[in-house]
This record gives C-alpha cells, structure tokens and sequence, in this order.
C-alpha cells in the first residue's frame, strides 16, 4: 500500500489500514520530514464533530449542505458526519489526543461561524499540532516505513488494464527519482492553493496531488471552488502574509472595520454579522477593499481588544503570539487582515470509502472533492481529512484483503516522465520558475479570485497556457542534491494544470454560488438547477467539462421543494 | 514598532555540500531590508536564494512555527527561521548555521534522523490504559493536566537538542524533546505503558545537567528541564519498586556447556516480552488487535549485539574474584557510530560451573563501578554507591541493582549480549 502525503488523510489511512491488518506492507511517501509537511498540522480552530446529546447528525448535516449551498455530494456529507463522532473518539482513545475539556471534564466544543451548535473540538488554537504529532507518533508506534523528503512526481499506470500501479517519486535530498510500485495507491497529498499572491497555507503545498490526478486523468469536481479565508496576516513581503488568524476570534465576537471605521458586516449581513459564513465574509471585505475603504496594507482591520486582553491571550495564545511576532497585538489593538486563499473545495471524483474510478487508486483529503460543496465549513476541514483517511484506510485494507497484486508499469510512460521533469536541469536560458510563479499568482488573484468575472476568466485561460509554455522554457540549476529550485519549477508546473482547471470550471459557472462569485452573474440561481462542474483532462492538456445535476438524495434547499426524505 | 524600521544587514550563511567534501564555509550576503519587524530569517533566505545564490538550500514548510522544519543555529542560538525576525537580532552581522550535532544534508540542511531515534527510543506512542469508547473525562485543574499545560505542543525542531550538551555525547541520554514528551505520557491519566515508560525515562533522566539551554532555546517555550525534573521526582517516588517489578536479575549460565546456550532475558528483552504480554492479557479483554500488534512492532527497535570477551580458557579467577575484562566494539546510536571500549565484570564460579556478568555501570548517575578484592564489594567513586557480589545495593543512591548481560559461550568465547 503507498500513501503520498503525510497529512491527517495520509496517516489516519496508514494506521486503519494497520490496525485492519498489520501484515500489510506501507509505505508513506512525504515530501517533507516526517509528520511536518502539509496542513492539517496548521489547523487552529477546530474538528466539527457531533458529541453532545443537544445536537445531531441530522442537524450537522444540514449546516454542512447549507455552508456548502447545496451542490455537496450528500452521501460524502453525510458520511463526514456520522463517522466523525466515531473518528474523533478514536482519536482521543487509541492515538492519545487530548482535547480542551469544560470544567467537569468532558470534551468542549466551541463557536464557529455557520453552524447551528458549538461543535468545535480543539485544542487551544493550536488544534492540527496535537493531531498531527499524536498520530505520527502512532505511525512510529507501528513501525510503518516513512520515505521523508520524497517527492511524488506523477501516477504510473499498466497501460494494458488501465490500473494505477504506483508513483514517479523524487528523492529530494539526491535528485534521484524511483519506481514506486503498489496493489493500492492513495493520493493524500492536500491542496492548497498557494498560486494566489495570499494565501493561508504554507508556501511548500503546490497542488501536486490534484495536479498527478488531472494528469493521470482522473475525473475531477468543482473545481471553481476555492475558499477564501477572510482574515490572513498582512506583513508586505513576507512569506508569512496570508496566513491565518483563526476563525474562532470571530466566533468569540470579533470585529471587522474598514478604514473609515465602519463595522461594515453589520450592513453585509445584519443577522450574522462577523459570524456569517467565510465566503461571505471574505467577499464582503473584498468589496470593501476594493472600493478604496482599505487600509494601506490592502487590508481590513479585526478587532478583539473589546473581548478582553486576558481572554484573548487565554484562548488565542497562537494567535496572539504570531501577531506579537510582527509588532502587532491581538490582545489590544486592531489588526490588519486580508482574504487569503485558502481551501479547495473541489477535487477528485471519489466515493464515500475514497475509490475513484480507476482501479487501485484512492483519493482522500483536500485533494478529493465533493463533500463541502461550494463552501467548508470552518472545522469541517480536518474533519474531512481525518473520516475519510479512516474510511480510506479501511477501504484500502479491505481492497487489499482480496487482491495483492502489483501491475506493472509501462516502461515508456516511467522513461517519458523522467525525461520530462529532467529537462529544465542545467538549461542556461529561459525564464525563471519564481517570476513565472508570481506572475501566476498575480493571474490568479485578480481573474480567477474572490470575485471574478467572464472575459477576465477568458483571458486567464489562454494565459494560464501562455505561463505553461514558458514553464516549459524555463531554466534550473544542474545540480539535484536538495535543488529548490527544481522544487519550485515541479511546484509550478503543478499550479499551472490547477489553473488550467479553476479558471475553466469558474468560467463554466454563471451563477454566484458560495465561494465562487461572478460580477456579471450575481444571483444564485437555484431554480434552473443545482449542478456541479466535472472535468477531465483532454489532449491538448485543457480540460474537456461536463454539467451534471446534484443528487439531492438527502435534502433539497428551501428555495427548490420539501426534501425526499428525512 | 521601533524608530528604526529597516536598513543594510550582512548575512553570514554555512554552505557545505557533502558530495563536494571539504570543511564547509560561510558566504557573505548583504540585503538591504525594508523593515526588520517584517522580515523574518526565513524572508531572508527566500532572498538570498533568488537575489544572490541559487544553490542555497534550506528547509521550510508552514513558515508559521507549527512544524518545526526551519530550525537552525541564528547568531549562535537556536531558532525558527520563520520565528525570528530580523528586528530580534541587533548585531550589524547575522551569522546562520545548521543545527549543531545532526548531520548536514545540504548548507542549512540537516538530516532529522538521530532526533527521531532517540525520540522513538522514549516511546513517545500513547497506549491506552483500557479499552474506552468514550473520551476520559479529566478535569482542566486536575494536577496531571497542569503538569503536562502546553508540554504537547512541541513540533519537533530539534532546536533544544541541537542546544544540549549532553544529547550528542551521551549515548545513553535520549534528550529533551524525547524526556519532554515521555513526561507528557509518565503524567497522563490514561496511558497504558507507565512502568516501562519511566523504566525508560529514568535511565536517561539523570544525565541531564540542568543547564536550561532546551529551555532558553525552545521556539514554543516549552520547559524540558521542567520535564526532567518531573520524571526526576517520579523515579524517587516510584523508581525502586519499579525496578523490582520491571527487572528480574537474570541467573547465572553454566560454564562449558552445549552451545549456544538459553539466553537468559536481559533486562531492555524483558521490557519488551512484558509489554507485549501486556498487549495480550488486554486483547483477551477487549483491548483489540490495535495494541498487540502495534506494540510488537514498536518493541523490535532496541538493537543487541553480541560482543566477544574473549577465550573462556583465558578467563581465570580465583574463587570470589571478580574479572574486569575490556569489551571492544562498535555502536551506532542516534548520533555517531562509535567505538567503545567498556569494562565489563565477570564473576566465575567454576565449582558451580556459573559466569555472571555485570554491567559496569552504576544505575544511579552511569558512573563506572569497579571491584573492591579486599572489600569483596562494588563500588563507584561518584556519590558512593556499593553493591554486594550477586549485584544487588548495598548502600548509596543507586536505585536497584546493577545490570547483568545476557551471557553466552560459542566456539569457546564468551559473549556479552550488549543492548
């Protein structure tokens, strides 16, 4: 069993693939040391997650479907939150979490925006720390075998039987790539659009797992929808900018102001105000920004000095001391945020145990699609990634329980691909990956951002193709031992064939809808039809889409008719 | 914010590339930077490299002190590239290295691995005490809880091992990071693996020096020394019945005999086969296959080696002597492979036709103990400790008796089994 990425997704499947059977042989595949890399370790608010006896699944559900405007897939929805009550039980008993507790002892839930009941379980604002480190240590505990520093290029195939047989994999520290073969694969790599100028993961996520899926031509979903987070640090210049200032200040009663002072949520959204959902609040501030009631920064400013400076300091202290790092303070004064990109809602077409359609390969995490439909929740985030690496896990020891059979890749395909990702070493001219990256960004942020618009998204089709020409020009360093900059040239290729996808999948969308918010089409238009945006890719390397309408198996919006059943 | 917002700095940066060889040497960059409080060292190399040199290399991944990637040597003390801003640093000159004692992959790149095997050797892994469906219910002020407060968030930097004088060159010393969590576990309620747990922790507690560097240095300001002193306390309060329960000195083996003989079950083996009974008798009440199996596998890490002392026919003693023998061989711990050269005493008994062979040392602080022929005792000169013949405490400090090897004669040589 091979596993890419060594997430919450990643590492939940490896330990329920173990516990369902230890004979299994795995092999986790990171790209950076063990148990560092990726997001889910950067997780601060929260895993939503039904405990108490005043809330339900029924009622998670319906949060979930109402956040994600109603395009979720409902049986992954509905599957996300009945298994988390199980999953995040697990976590505390066999892996040794150990979540905040309420004075008597039990576990506490706190606020977040969209939701119905407290639901949050955390610890601190610090929550992804606690899951990653204790689940790591259960992947030491079982001895499974971690390649860190490895990076996944591309997915292998049998050409003859159309079955995925494993990955391309670089070793980082030499240069070196491998064959990885294996019965199953799984692709948990995560998302994170780190191709916008701000953006709240960290800048070593570049999309390779949905970009070795569109490659390997798996069907992909929704892909327009990406998540802008509304409050990311602003420090100009810096790496750090857009990263995140946790959802829970404004479930705890933050505010927003522009730079004439206006509590400008009150006017977006009376009733929530601050606590509306992340897409609208993100646009709203977007709109604010853009219509020259920023600050300096390009900002907005929070504010939770209201809140108490000692309150603040308790329940924020990540928070608090990464604004005191850059001369801010939470505790006291306002400060300066902006909308950051965030998540990827779409991602690979999978099922509620990971299967996608090709055989032997799985897909669990951020780089799949469909449970949070055009919007996530906060906290449903890390819930996603820790149920379906559980369900992946034991789908994948299930799968593995019956057949164990290794295909063989196609030899011409392995002996391509390593020419093609050699090619830039040692090229003397062309471009340079980071200016092309920034010009990607720039792209990114002004025609396929927060709010877009129909000739912008046009336009950023062709020159999303103009950028993947260049790329191909570009020029690296010879040497591979720890090359970064053939990292970043890998990472770029990968944003590019995500960009391929967002900005033809956004222009497909005439409508605004959650995250995905259109000038020229303002309104939601539940009433031609719900539908999500499939894509694949075609030859030329552009995606080849479809429309299909949601199955509404579960629960329609008010706005359509009375749902099918309860 | 301060008066001066930015300025000119000098970056002096480590460069060494295993594949040219050579020593490794700093380069010298200048930046001019716009504003010190928003430029982290992380910001900087990000410059460096694109301005100036491609061919830097260095690590990062979250860039916002949750992962623990960019940590290195900033003006000769430990950091997060990603944690320090420039304004933090008031020479002219900032000098940047890799982390000390770990070896360099690339510039200020190091390979982690010594870290995480001294971290695994602390069982870092909780193992539920019972079976639970539902999560413990433990009261915020209850002591254990504040004892382990923040203790948990460590992201593995490796910073205060790289600050320790004692991690690199004790063999035997897992380090702060590892004794940090172990105390984590030792002081959770719900953790399945205690004894063994502290078996563990106390070997190597007590060749702390208590200088604070882990915790002057540590980016999340957690206090490992804290953490020491804790399991410190704990070994007092439980270390010598722990001993008796954990340890079972091993008996004798006959002299020239078939060979190989039984091994006999060394004390770090004894850990092992008890925990994983442990996992058994738990799985028959309902524990599940999860622990069995996972403890089976963890518990195959320690390393044995077989070291020769040499022809039996050699080792003579008169009756109630004890030998000091030298044992050379190498070993590989977290750091460094290394020669030792250790003595190692051999107790014969040729009327009972028995070799017993001790560990030479002491089990209180690892002192050397050596044999006193007219006293007929053990002894070690640090704090005074003395044992009788068979190994067990006579006085002093040491808190249960000295370690016998696991023995064995094959082609005439006797062997030691080291762990």
């Amino acid at each position: 069993m091979l596993t890419l990425g060594m997430g919450a997704a990643a590492q939940l499947a490896a330990l329920n693939a173990y516990d369902a059977n230890p004979d299994l042989n795995i092999l986790i595949v990171t790209k950076a040391l063990r148990g560092k890399g990726g997001c889910s370790r950067m997780v601060q608010g929260g895993f939503n997650v039904v405990l108490d006896q005043g809330d339900s699944h029924q009622k998670h559900f319906m949060d979930t479907l109402k956040g994600g405007q109603f395009i979720n897939n409902q049986e992954m929805a509905k599957t996300l939150v009945e298994q988390a009550t199980y999953t995040i039980k697990e976590m505390e008993t066999i892996y040794g979490c150990f979540f905040d507790r309420k004075p008597d002892g039990t576990v506490h839930q706190k606020a977040f925006a969209g939701q119905s009941f407290d639901r949050t379980v955390h610890k601190g604002d610090l929550t992804g720390i606690e899951i990653i480190s204790r689940t790591t240590e259960q992947i030491m505990k079982r001895g499974i075998r971690v390649l860190e520093e490895h990076r996944a290029l591309d997915l292998l195939y049998d050409r003859e039987r159309g079955q995925v047989t494993g990955a391309l994999v670089m070793n980082i520290r030499t240069g070196e790539l491998m064959v990885v073969e294996a019965a199953a694969t799984l692709v948990a790599t995560g998302g994170g659009p780190t191709c916008y100028r701000l953006c709240a993961p960290g800048p070593e996520k570049s999309l390779d797992g949905l970009a070795m899926l569109y490659r390997a031509g798996v069907e992909m979903m929704d892909m327009e929808m990406i998540q802008f987070h509304p409050t990311g640090l602003i420090v100009p210049g810096s790496v750090v900018a857009g990263a995140l200032l946790e959802e829970g200040l404004r479930g705890a009663g933050a505010y927003l102001y522009n730079s004439e002072g206006e509590r400008y949520m009150l006017r977006y959204d009376p009733e929530k105000k601050e606590r509306a959902t992340r897409d609208v609040v993100s646009r709203s501030s977007y709109l604010e920004i853009m219509a020259g009631r920023g600050y300096p920064g390009g900002g907005v400013m929070i504010d939770a000095a209201h809140l108490g400076k000692d309150f603040v300091e308790k329940n924020f202290p990540g928070m608090t001391e990464r604004t005191r790092l850059f001369g801010y303070d939470l505790a006291r004064k306002p400060v300066e945020v902006s909308p950051t990109a965030h998540f990827l809602m779409g991602g690979a077409v999978v099922n509620k145990d990971t299967e996608t359609a090709i055989p032997r390969l799985f897909v669990a995490g951020e780089d799949a699609g469909g449970v949070h439909g055009a919007n996530r929740l906060g906290g449903n985030g890390i819930a996603d990634s820790c149920v379906f690496g559980r369900q992946s896990g034991k789908a994948m020891a299930r799968f593995l329980a019956t057949d164990r059979d290794i295909p063989e890749s196609d030899p011409e395909m392995v002996q391509g691909l390593a020419d093609h990702y050699r090619a830039p070493l040692g090229r003397v001219s062309g471009p340079v990956p980071a200016d092309l990256r920034d010009r990607l960004r720039e792209l990114n942020w002004i025609k396929v951002g927060i709010v877009r618009q129909g000739e912008a998204l046009a336009e950023a089709q062709e020159e999303v193709e103009e950028l993947m020409a260049e790329a191909m020009q570009a020029k690296v360093p010879k040497e591979t031992n720890y090359n970064m900059i053939w990292g970043e040239w890998l990472s770029l290729v990968n944003m590019l064939d995500f960009t391929r996808m967002s900005s033809k999948s956004a222009s497909l969308r005439e409508e605004t809808r959650g995250a995905h918010a259109r000038s020229d089409f303002p309104e939601q238009n539940d009433a031609t039809g719900l539908y999500n945006i499939f894509l694949r890719r075609g030859e030329d390397g552009r995606p080849v889409t479809e429309k299909r309408p949601v199955d509404l198996k579960y629960a329609s919006p008010p706005s359509i008719a009375a749902p099918k059943e309860a | 914010m301060a008066e001066t917002k930015g300025g000119k700095k000098t970056f002096k940066v480590f460069r060494y590339d295993p594949a040219k060889g050579g020593e490794g040497h700093f380069d010298t960059f200048d930046l001019e930077i716009e504003d010190y409080y928003a430029t982290t060292i992380l910001d900087v190399l990000f410059r460096i490299q694109r301005e100036h040199d491609q061919s830097l290399s260095f690590r990062y991944a979250c860039r916002v002190a949750m992962c623990g990637s960019c940590g290195m040597v900033i003006n000769g003390k430990e950091g997060l590239a990603c944690k320090t801003v420039v304004a933090d640093l008031k020479t002219p000159e900032i000098t940047l290295r890799p982390l000390n004692h770990f070896p360099i992959v690339k510039d200020l790149t190091v390979d982690m691995e010594p870290f995480f095997k001294k971290y695994e050797e602390a069982m870092p892994y909780f193992d539920p005490a019972e079976e639970a469906s539902e999560p413990a219910i433990v009261r915020p002020d209850t002591w254990e809880r504040k004892a382990i407060d923040m203790a948990t968030d460590c992201i593995a930097c490796g910073c205060c091992v790289s600050s320790c004088t004692m991690a690199f060159w004790h063999k035997d010393y897992l380090g702060p990071a590892a004794l940090n969590r172990s105390m984590t576990l030792l002081a959770d309620s719900r953790d399945g693996l205690h004894d063994e747990r502290l078996a563990t922790a106390m070997e190597s507690c007590y060749n702390c020096r208590l200088e604070f560097n882990c915790t002057e240095v540590c980016p999340k300001e957690i206090s490992p020394t804290r953490a020491i002193k804790y399991i410190h306390r704990m070994a007092i309060s439980q270390g010598p019945g722990l001993a008796q329960r954990l340890s079972p000195a091993p008996e004798p083996v006959a002299l020239p005999a078939p060979e190989p003989l039984t091994p006999e079950m060394s004390r770090r083996r004894f850990l092992g086969r008890s925990a994983v009974s442990l996992g058994v008798v738990a799985g028959a009440a309902l524990v599940g296959l999860v622990s069995v199996s996972a403890l089976s596998a963890a518990f195959k890490k320690p390393e044995c080696k077989w070291v020769s002392l040499g022809p039996l026919e050699k080792l003579t003693a008169a009756p109630g002597e004890v030998l000091t023998i030298y044992a050379d061989y190498s070993l590989e711990d977290g750091f460094y492979k290394r020669q030792e050269h250790k003595p190692v005493l051999v107790e014969m008994d040729r009327e009972k036709n028995k070799v017993t062979a001790f560990n030479s040392r002491c089990t209180h602080l690892g002192c050397t103990v050596h044999w006193d022929q007219q006293k007929k005792l053990f002894l070690c000169a640090c704090h005074g400790g003395t044992f009788f013949p068979d190994g067990t405490v006579k006085s002093g400090p040491p808190p249960r008796p000295l370690d016998r090897y696991e023995t064995k004669v094959s082609g005439g040589q006797l062997y030691v089994l080291e762990a």
